[in-house]
């Protein structure tokens, strides 16, 4: 083993200026199910004022109930349905990419071989 | 043989430069690698053999960045890089070495090693380094690199690599579809690059040439490292691990 003392010291230091961010999959996973929380309690607090504004027979109360119960729920429906649709929709993409990749080499790799076998095999020079 | 493969001591007490540890990773619901935990000592050459879909290129994937684990942790120079990206760590010396000839096969060998400069290294240099190193790809430097033999093409792969002046190198099945002797040919410059101080994990699948200028082995099957030792002993157990054993 030789060692390039130098280079191994020069390595370090740039690896530890990393900037890192928290690992991609880990934020993926919870945001999707940030998405999905978000949008049952959006649905769940839509719901609940629905049935308050049915019991209530003052209409500015009716009122405020719609601002604020209502339409905060399909605002949150909203932003949850779009974090799980974004991030559900990224990974599906990741691994479609993925496989056009292995069958884009594989079909390559089936070119060459075949290019190979008419031109015979590799020879050393 | 190109190098007595008795594991160096020194290599046995070198500090780490990569580690695996407790890697999983997964292409969708399909999860490869099952914890998968591999260490390459500063300075050393580590070959990571295995039979085919046993994993050996994912794991080469994740260690580079290029797919990031599901769970575990990838060290490099003693830090946590899981997560990084691989065009930051190829910027700083982690450099790979893809599975095929990863050349450009539409342009010349000079136009290859062009790509090489986007690290800020002038091409004057980078050339002059390359055809020092491989005087063959100097009588080519203007002929396309897809009409080159497969090793010339290799070659030309490792001298880009080189280039971009690695601490630690990738090198994934670098003997597939060539002669025996070009991989013989191929692995000499391996070990070369290893003595100037360069770590080197190699991933293959048949050729044993690699065990005869490696530090070290690992067999990998099923997504798991089963064993790791001095090549001459991984190198009784490989027909085992290629026939299920």
């Amino acid at each position: 083993m030789n060692e390039n003392h130098e280079r191994i010291e020069a390595f370090q230091s740039e690896i530890d200026s990393m900037k890192l961010k928290a690992a991609g999959a880990e934020n993926e996973a919870r945001l999707l199910i940030l998405g999905i929380v978000l949008a049952v309690a959006g649905i769940g607090l839509a719901v609940l004022t629905a049935v308050q504004i049915g019991n209530q027979d003052d209409v500015v109360k009716q009122t405020t109930l719609l601002g604020t119960g209502s339409f905060l729920g399909i605002a949150l429906v909203i932003a949850g349905a779009a974090l799980f649709v974004r991030f559900s929709m990224a990974r599906h993409l990741r691994f479609w990419l993925i496989r056009l990749v292995h069958e884009s080499r594989a079909n390559t790799d089936r070119i060459v071989a075949a290019i190979e076998g008419r031109s015979g095999p590799d020879q050393p020079n | 043989m190109i190098k007595d493969s008795v594991t160096d001591p020194l290599v046995a007490e070198a500090p780490p430069l990569l580690e695996l540890s407790g890697i999983r990773a997964a292409y969708g619901s399909i999860e490869v690698l099952h914890g998968v935990d591999l260490v390459v000592p500063q300075g050393s050459v580590v070959a990571l053999l295995g039979p085919n879909g046993a994993g050996k290129t994912t794991a080469l994937n994740v260690a580079c960045g290029l797919i990031q684990p599901t769970a575990g942790k990838v060290i490099i120079a003693g830090r946590d890089v899981t997560g990084a990206k691989p065009e930051d760590l190829a910027r700083r010396g982690v450099i790979t070495i893809p599975e095929g000839k990863g050349v450009f096969p539409n342009l010349t060998v000079r136009e290859n090693l062009q790509m090489a400069t986007y690290s800020g290294r002038k091409l004057a240099d980078i050339e002059a380094m390359v055809y020092e190193r491989f005087p063959r790809l100097g009588e080519r430097r203007k002929q396309l690199a897809g009409t080159m033999s497969g090793g010339e093409q290799q070659m030309l792969a490792l001298g880009r690599g080189l280039a971009s002046d690695p601490a630690l190198l990738f090198l994934d099945e670098l003997s597939m579809g060539l002669a025996p002797l070009v991989v013989e040919e191929l692995y000499g410059i391996v070990a070369q690059i290893a003595r100037s101080g360069v770590s080197v994990l190699v991933v293959e699948q048949f050729a044993r040439t690699v065990l005869g200028v490696a530090d070290r082995a690992a067999i990998m099957v099923g997504g798991r490292v089963r064993r790791v030792g001095a090549p001459a002993e991984i190198e009784e157990e490989l027909s085992a691990a290629y026939l299920g054993g």
